[in-house]
């Protein structure tokens, strides 16, 4: 049927003029904004922890020097500080110097310096502000003496450094003595060290703090955490893999009475909060016999059970996913072949799982890693018996160590990477081969 | 030979019943009908891939209607091929042969044979996805007759094929059937193709499988 006046074959006609359409550009460009922006952050923030890290070693420094005040007018010009000509010092900038005066030179950036004078001036950027800089002293060893092996040195000022704390000795007059060495003691003004053997006695060393890594790397009872994290996150994802395959397959291949239900259970471990899931467990070990309890909770089945709760969840979605994207002809016709289900499983359905399979590995194993809520509730965080790698960063944080929790922040984001390059590298291998 | 009697099948809402189909042993018989009109559905029954309700299936003598797919002695030919991605050509042709424990030398004979019949002795160690879809087909064929079934069933083998192909796919089908006397129910839209192929028209209609007079 045609409208009436018009024929109803003849040449196709225009509706309206030539027809456009918008350019891409505006969508181009909100897909690289948005994709890009998210995408920097994401490096920008990797970066930031590498970069934020002071790598070398920092001298040992003694007592603060500046007396915090404000810089009014009698010291508008800036504030004078008496230290001893000759010595070294370390200068740190505050919110209100610009640098300070040294002898004839400025020094303007943060860092040691040798002092020319018996003063040396803060200079302020503006006046009536707080005095914030800061200038510590280098401490010197002034006495060396040896017995049985343990070391104690003396410093000529207090040295404010802890056991258990790594100091690096260099520059010795014996070989032997230089490197890494665990405080085992100190004092105010005093630190011991064992070396190992019966050491001759040095005569000449300098002291400086190796970086908050080295610190964490050689910590004992970060080392534990290192190996009780790689240990624990292994047999979590282990045991994910084992429980998720059967669930995926189920999931996507069978429909049974109440599957929604169990859908949505499955999901339950996904949108708790974690610490609940830690309570959760916690609670629930009350009620099972004694014997199973005190094997468990507040040991190291237990950071395994809390990562393995949250882990498995997302396993188990990964490897549905897996299963419901591949069709359901390839077992068909297996079976028509002569397989039962159990040999179309094995020798149709997984070789072609396995990429889904290493994902959901990776994916289990980097929860696993980043798992801490539940396991502080139901492990605690015992050194060096349930202490893992994120329970580290937290007990850093909590002992006012911002350096060392980055320190192992670090040492977890190369463990990540090493597990994401492991699989990729498998993942590709399978692409190519 | 396949004889389907009064069988009923039910999927959600689409729903089948008393569907008869008879082909003598050797025979090639053609079931055509629209799209979405259940052709699949009593493919996959004969197969043993889908429960029926009702009825009897019984395939080369024997009453299959109990039997688990693997044991019914079938050849399926899927519409999509379903070639397993991590297996080579000479692999899915012996997949048969291996669950069913032949010694070696046997199964690379028959590998061999089904080869040379199919025309397919240089893809053997070719990974499925680098195949074309004639040479897909082929395999696919090979892979379903490995075992010796008393019955091949293809769904819409020739489609997607260009007209060349068609052709040689065709003749390839008539040498299958002439050489392996196989009983073969193959799938279709198209009517040339039945008359080609084809010494048994079905027709399905609303519901009902009608045999056809040539």
């Amino acid at each position: 049927m045609s409208e009436a006046g018009q024929p109803a074959t003849g040449p196709v006609r225009p509706l309206a003029g030539a027809f456009h359409v918008r350019s891409d550009k505006p969508f181009l460009i909100g897909l690289g904004i948005l994709g890009g922006g998210y995408m920097l952050i994401i490096m920008a923030m990797v970066l930031a922890d590498l970069v934020f890290l002071n790598y070398d070693d920092q001298p040992v420094l003694g007592p603060e020097l500046v007396q915090h005040d404000r810089y009014e007018a009698e010291n508008a010009k800036g504030a004078l500080v008496t230290v001893q000509p000759g010595r070294t010092y370390f200068f740190r900038k505050g919110n209100n110097e610009r640098g300070l005066r040294n002898g004839d030179g400025q020094l303007q950036r943060n860092g040691l310096f040798v002092a020319d004078g018996n003063t040396i001036t803060l200079l302020p950027r503006e006046a009536k502000l707080p005095i914030t800089g800061s200038l510590r002293p280098e401490a010197r060893v002034v006495d060396i003496a040896v017995t049985n092996g343990t070391v104690t040195l003396t410093t000529d000022t207090r040295h404010g450094l802890i056991w258990g704390t790594f100091i690096r000795v260099y520059d010795a007059d014996r070989d032997d003595w230089n490197g890494v060495h665990e405080i085992a003691d100190t004092t105010t003004n005093q630190l011991s060290f064992q070396l190992s053997g019966q050491p001759a006695t040095a005569t000449e060393l300098k002291l400086s703090l190796p970086n908050p890594l080295i610190q964490a790397l050689r910590s004992k009872d970060i080392q534990f955490s290192i190996k009780l994290s790689l240990i624990s996150c292994t047999l979590t994802t282990l045991l994910s893999l084992w429980v998720a395959v059967p669930i995926g397959y189920v999931m996507s291949r069978y429909e049974f009475r109440g599957k929604p239900l169990i859908d949505t259970l499955l999901d339950i471990p996904i949108v708790l909060p974690p610490l609940v899931i830690g309570l959760s467990l916690l609670i629930l070990f009350r009620y099972v016999p004694d014997w199973l309890s005190d094997a468990v909770v507040y040991k190291w089945p237990a950071v395994v059970l809390a990562q393995f709760m949250v882990a498995c969840a997302f396993a188990v979605r990964t490897m549905r996913v897996t299963f419901d994207q591949i069709p359901q002809r390839y077992e068909q016709v297996a079976l028509t072949l002569g397989c039962n289900r159990q040999q179309a499983f094995w020798r149709v359905i997984m070789p072609q799982a396995k990429g889904g399979l290493l994902a959901a590995g990776t994916l289990a194993w980097a929860r696993a890693l980043g798992e801490f809520g539940p396991i502080l509730v139901f492990a605690g965080a015992t050194r060096q018996k349930t202490e893992v790698l994120p329970t580290s960063a937290f007990l850093e944080l909590q002992a006012g160590r911002t350096e060392g929790m980055l320190a192992v922040s670090l040492i977890m984001i190369a463990a990540a990477a090493i597990v994401f390059i492991i699989a990729r590298t498998l993942g590709m291998k399978r692409i190519f081969a | 030979m396949i004889a389907v009697e009064n069988i009923a099948l039910r999927q959600g809402s689409f729903e089948l019943t008393d569907i008869d189909l008879k082909l003598s042993a050797g025979e090639y018989g053609v079931l055509m009908g629209r799209s979405g009109c259940g052709k699949t559905t009593i493919l996959e029954a004969i197969c043993g891939l889908r429960k029926i309700n009702a009825g009897r299936i019984t395939l080369g003598e024997r009453d299959v209607t109990s039997l688990p797919p693997a044991e019914r002695g079938v050849g399926y030919v899927p519409q999509d091929r379903a070639l397993f991605p991590t297996l080579s050509v000479r692999e899915q042709l012996a997949f048969a042969l291996i669950l069913r424990k032949l010694p070696q030398d046997d199964i690379a004979a028959r590998v061999d044979e089904l080869a040379k019949l199919l025309g397919i002795i240089h893809l053997l160690d070719r990974d499925p996805e680098k195949l074309s879809g004639g040479e897909a087909q082929r395999v696919a064929l090979g892979r379903a007759l490995a075992h010796r079934p008393a019955v091949l069933c293809l769904d819409e083998p020739l489609a997607a094929l260009d007209e060349e192909l068609h052709e040689e796919m065709c003749r390839l089908l008539e040498r299958v059937h002439r050489e392996t006397g196989v009983t073969i129910l193959h799938i279709t839209h198209s009517p040339s193709e039945a008359k080609r192929l084809a010494g048994c028209h079905f027709r399905m209609n609303e519901g009902k499988v009608v045999r056809e007079a040539i």
